[in-house]
């Protein structure tokens, strides 16, 4: 067949050869060129332009809720983009201050040029990375191996020139660029992002090869002139001070924080409704079925889902020089002249300058069932995708599936076998495994409500649950952070030893802090950690009444407020523990990935068979998240797992999740864990949780 | 009385500490069969099978491994005593899961065996066992070869559909109404705090959307504690094996019944559509306790009356344990690839049936090859020909209807009510107290609030149907316009 060029032995003896090639310069590819990077492999990141690496197509914003735990989670697997977050900020905020610590969202404006230059500092920085211009129109492939699902393998790439190269794994990340198309009114034409050319080719090879690929649809707002806008009416929202960084590594962020800049919100009036409703018969994107996310929708379908009212435009700087504003919630593809207009309905913008229209992208995705939890796909071996193609939608989400598919082609190249984040350990891994198992309708979204572990799973103990895997398993983690959050771990067990082991009668810790109103039924005594629980109390609190041993502890600031975090959420970890050791023991049960459905021996109904075959789940735990598989399929499907043991073996010994479940740190230390979780419930016996059903 | 409840708070406090001194959750369910039958026998498998077995023998000491002894039973949080029954102790790994398992033998009646399962039940640690639960944690520890699991997958299909028809029959009444109002008004309220959460800073999700959860949640969990306080419960359910008698229309099914219940509890006439309502009537045979319908005719009616009949015929077809298809043997092929296509486009797949041929006394030169092709069985369920008239066939209809009824009652979940209310109300109290404690976190951290609820909702999700995180942000984007 045509595609198959790895015969051509001029090609392939000039041809140079890397260990891992990415292509696409976007928040995906960068993250996996460089997790590849650091794991070992000679890579190389192929983008059409070096210039928009670390472009940020969309918003100027990093983070948010669900969104800053992603964050924390790739940079402790040293991922790039949360520490050139704390290099770029001009407006730090924490979200969901007030809802507690386990759903707070870390989020920050950047400044676009800041990152962009931070970003290529850091790519083209970065030890066995070689960045190329050039674009990728085809892919190299021959006969797969045979210990692996797929049908062929991938050896390299095929470039616009017809230059070949080789490499031991391919990554494409290649976003909205994949038979991109950009729409404003009734104009569309072909582009992955304004101004820069789509994908074909590949899209074609992709396709050739029996990839099944759907559409979506995702849109952008007008930008504004920010020396034209009336801000003084307008309700300001401030940065925080002092600003929290996303990196686990920044003691700080680079900006003081006096120095910030502000937010500020603005609203829709009835007018912009009326324009948007009188002409609708321009604006093809909004009338296409393609869908489009149900969260971030354009300001025309809000207005038609929910007439009537006024919508939120928050006025958003794009960096600290720069002179554009970034209007959120005003995403639209009217016809530019209609979009001013719109603009100049809104109170502040009454004067506003349109800097560039807002326009909606369509493009295609691969449906995500075709990937194995690596991001490899079934299909090709050695062929990984991350990002936007998968049916994503944000940065963080690209990013976090980058540093995965990154970590996974340098294991490949190596030998080794792949890295998983399981649902019970992170964000990524509840993004990766529902994406992988259930494929997706609409561009994906993280949200803390798709994460049933969300009390263990939090902003600040991402580098207890990652680094020492990311370091140990993946070689993707630097020794120095590595032996920071080895420090750290440390610290935290013997602080909650010596809070736990602090025990006083209830009266005497009512004496010794009597701002903290400890309840006179609760058993006495009772541990320092126990009175930590209360709202009230914090290790400040404490250190004042028993500085020996605990005023130590309440120096370290950052450990101070773990501890007290950790102390908040014992009860609900310690109880969710059964629950993920749960779906942790089906998450091991391995199925076979090539397994034919429609062929095997096992007692499954046909409908059970069609939704197993499309789904490929990997293990029993996936196969009991598809609805619709019944108990009985469940079983059956067990006993094929044990009839294949043999088979199964070596592949089940792979994943090493779980050594460091948040949940351990208390199990392991602490033996009285069980007393005080049902002293915590004084009124009743601890109502037990329910397990995942079967 | 105050010393009963020291007692009881002793007693509490005491299972407590035995049952949590282990690891991982304890199941139990009654694992023999269900209504007028001598002993029950109920089983636990976990770690806290030993604690469960001291509490509710109320006795530190536990009888030696695998040797039954005769113990008295009693509800260890009100000390009343509950039953004298035998008690086996078996130590994982020799036992049936493999984890440590206890057995209480004791008398059949429902009352006695609800009152151990909501015992069983109030121990913390412990909850009622999944569909396959015991076989899959015996899987798990290597416990049953692969020729005993070859049936497994079956045989929780079976559980799971005898379930699932015993679910249909509760949802039908005014309980089920109740049970999926509160489904909704809970998934309500889940979804919108957790929008709260995802969305309420940057986005149009107000504060006042908190405060009506709170109402909705506090209402809700003084209704549900209202209702479990409510001696009577509901529905009373009435115990036994749900059999039903369908047919086309004038095949004399009402003629069955009546001959079966030995009086004219149906009205029976030559006309074609007689039986409009379903006409039920309880009956003893063999032993086993059996709820017979009598339902109208299957056919595609035409008077609005008759139309509601086959209507109520076909949902109680669906929920049946049994079906007893009548067809005319005058009127039907004789071959049985016929007969059994004449039967399956009757019934519901999947629900054993006993085929009754009626009207034998019509047919001409003895219908031998009809009475050779029930004989035969396979492909057709057991068989036989019947004449409601001269009561010729009766035995061995009798004889065929113990024999299913025998199998049926083997299964432990078939229908039975004192299992299913005593599953309830446990799920319900445990929804009721993670909502009361949700008003208690409220206050101190939104996230381990919403954890209660989404406990609340798991737990109601036992009895009503899983919600998912789909479903959640499906009422999400419906109820808000959220997003940038």
């Amino acid at each position: 067949p045509g595609h198959r060029r790895a015969g051509s032995a001029a090609g392939a003896a000039a041809a140079p050869r890397y260990g891992v090639v990415v292509t696409g310069g976007g928040h995906a590819g960068t993250e996996a060129a460089a997790a590849a990077a650091r794991g070992g492999a000679r890579t190389l990141l192929l983008t059409h332009k070096i210039g928009t690496i670390g472009e940020m197509s969309c918003n100027p914003s990093f983070g948010g809720i669900g969104k800053g735990h992603l964050l924390r989670e790739l940079d402790a697997l040293d991922g790039l983009c949360g520490r050139v977050c704390d290099r770029s900020g001009v407006h730090y905020k924490v979200l969901n201050r007030c809802k507690g610590p386990a759903v707070w969202g870390l989020r920050a404006q950047i400044d676009r040029g800041r990152y962009k230059e931070n970003m290529q500092k850091e790519i083209l920085n970065t030890p066995l990375l070689t960045v190329h211009e050039a674009s990728v129109e085809d892919l190299l492939l021959t006969e797969p191996e045979p210990d692996h699902p797929g049908k062929c393998q991938v050896t390299g790439v095929v470039l616009g020139d017809g230059s070949t190269i080789h490499a031991g794994s391919v990554i494409l990340t290649t976003g909205t660029f994949l038979r991109g198309m950009v729409l404003i009114g009734l104009e569309m034409h072909p582009a992955g992002r304004l101004g820069d050319q789509p994908a074909i080719g590949l899209a074609q090879t992709l396709e050739k090869l029996g990839f099944t690929v759907g559409r979506l649809k995702t849109g952008t707002p007008p930008r504004l002139a920010k020396d034209t806008i009336d801000f003084s009416g307008l309700e300001e929202r401030a940065a925080d001070n002092p600003p929290v960084p996303f990196s686990f590594l920044s003691e700080a962020v680079w900006i003081k924080p006096e120095d910030q800049l502000s937010c500020y919100l603005t609203r829709t009036t009835l007018k912009a409704q009326q324009i948007i409703r009188d002409n609708l018969h321009l604006n093809n994107h909004i009338r296409e079925t393609t869908r489009g996310p149900r969260y971030c929708p354009s300001l025309e379908s809000k207005v038609l889902r929910f007439p009537n009212r006024e919508h939120q435009v928050w006025l958003e700087p794009e960096g600290l020089e720069s002179n554009v504003i970034y209007p959120q919630g005003m995403s639209m593809t009217l016809p530019p002249e209609l979009q001013e207009q719109v603009i100049k309905s809104i109170p502040g913008l009454e004067k506003a300058k349109m800097l560039q229209p807002g326009y909606g992208v369509q493009y295609d995705f691969l449906d995500p069932r075709q990937l194995a939890a690596s991001l490899e796909s079934r299909l090709v071996q050695r062929l990984f995708f991350a990002g936007q193609i998968n049916g994503t939608t944000g940065y963080e989400e690209a990013a976090a599936q980058g540093v995965i598919a990154g970590i996974n082609a340098c294991l490949r190249v190596h030998g080794k076998p792949p890295f998983i984040v399981s649902r019970t350990e992170g964000y990524v891994g509840v993004l990766i495994d529902d994406l992988t198992t259930l494929g997706t309708s609409e561009p994906y979204r993280m949200f803390t409500s798709r994460v049933e572990f969300r009390m263990s799973l939090r902003p600040d103990n991402a580098d207890a649950r990652l680094t020492h895997r990311g370091f140990e398993e993946a070689g993707c983690v630097s020794q120095q952070r590595y032996e920071q959050a080895r420090k750290m771990r440390a610290a935290l067990e013997d602080g909650i030893a010596t809070l736990k082991s602090l025990q006083f009668s209830i009266s005497r810790w009512s004496q010794l802090i009597p701002e903290v109103p400890i309840s006179s039924s609760r058993r006495s005594p009772a541990s320092a950690f126990d009175i930590l629980q209360y709202p009230e109390a914090n290790m400040e609190v404490l250190a004042r009444a028993v500085p020996e041993p605990l005023g130590k502890l309440a120096q370290w600031r950052e450990l101070a407020e773990r501890l007290k975090i950790e102390a908040t959420y014992e009860w609900c970890v310690v109880n969710q523990q059964q629950e993920i050791e749960e779906v942790r023991r089906d998450e091991a049960l391995r199925l076979p990935e090539d397994l034919d459905y429609f062929a095997i021996d096992a007692s499954l109904s046909a409908e059970v068979r069609e939704k197993l075959d499309s789904n490929r789940p990997q293990t029993i735990g996936a196969v009991s998240r598809i609805p619709g598989i019944t108990p009985a399929a469940i079983v059956n499907l067990l006993r094929f797992v044990k009839t294949n043991h043999q088979k199964t073996e070596k592949l089940k010994a792979l994943p090493q999740t779980g050594k460091y479940l948040p949940g351990k740190m208390y199990s392991e230390k602490a033996t009285s864990q069980r007393q005080i979780s049902a002293e915590f419930s004084e009124e009743e016996p601890e109502s037990t949780f329910v397990k995942t059903p079967l | 009385m105050a010393l009963r409840r020291a007692l009881s708070a002793a007693g509490r406090r005491w299972a407590q500490r035995l049952c949590s001194a282990a690891r991982g959750d304890t199941i139990f369910a009654v694992s023999s069969g269900h209504g007028r039958c001598g002993v029950a026998v109920i089983r636990t498998s976990g770690p806290g099978s030993r604690g469960a077995l001291q509490s509710l023998t109320g006795r530190p000491e536990l009888p030696p491994p695998r040797i039954l002894a005769l113990r008295r039973i009693r509800d260890p949080a009100t000390a009343e005593p509950l039953d004298r029954g035998l008690v086996v102790w078996f130590p994982g790994p020799r036992s049936f899961t493999g984890e440590d398992c206890a057995e209480l033998h004791v008398h059949g009646g429902p009352a006695v065996v609800s009152g151990v399962l909501r015992a069983l039940g109030r121990l913390p640690g412990l909850r009622p066992a999944e569909p396959g639960e015991f076989t899959r944690r015996a899987f798990r520890r290597g416990k049953l070869d692969l020729t005993a699991a070859e049936g497994l997958g079956d045989l929780i299909r079976a559980e799971t559909e005898a379930q699932r028809r015993q679910a249909l029959r509760q949802m039908e009444g005014e309980l089920g109404r109740l049970y999926q109002r509160w489904s909704e008004t809970l998934t309500q309220a889940l979804a919108h705090l957790e929008a709260y959460i995802d969305f309420s800073e940057d986005d149009n999700v107000e504060e006042e959307v908190l405060s009506q959860v709170d109402a909705t949640v506090r209402a809700l969990e003084q209704e549900i504690g209202a209702h479990l306080r409510d001696g009577r419960r509901g529905e009373l359910l009435r115990g036994g094996v749900r059999a039903v008698i369908a047919g086309p229309p004038n095949v004399g099914k009402s003629s069955l019944l009546n001959l079966l219940c030995q009086r004219p509890a149906a009205i029976v006439s030559p006309v074609a559509g007689t039986t409009r309502d379903v006409v039920e009537v309880a009956l003893n045979v063999g032993g086993y306790p059996l709820v017979l319908s009598d339902t109208a005719g299957l056919r595609d009616a035409t008077d609005p009356v008759e139309q509601e009949g086959v209507s109520r015929a076909r949902d109680r077809l669906r929920q049946a344990d049994l079906v007893l298809a009548v067809l005319d043997a005058a009127a039907v092929p004789t071959e049985p690839a016929g007969l059994g296509a004449a039967l399956g486009s009757l019934l519901p797949p999947a629900t054993p049936c006993i085929l009754v041929l009626n009207k034998a006394d019509l047919l001409r030169g003895g219908g031998g090859a009809l009475r050779d092709a029930c004989a035969r069985g396979d492909p057709l369920p057991p068989a036989t020909l019947l004449s409601c008239k001269t009561g010729e066939g009766l035995n061995h209809l009798l004889e065929l209807l113990a024999r299913q009824l025998a199998r049926l009652c083997g299964d432990p979940l078939a229908g039975s009510p004192s299992l299913t209310q005593s599953r309830h109300s446990l799920h319900l109290g445990d929804c009721a107290a993670a909502l009361a404690r949700y008003g208690r976190e409220r206050r101190r951290d939104l996230g381990l609030a919403a954890e209660r609820l989404r406990l609340a909702r798991r737990h109601l999700g036992r009895i009503t149907g899983h919600v998912g995180a789909e479903d959640v942000l499906d009422i999400i984007f419906r109820d808000f316009c959220v997003g940038k």
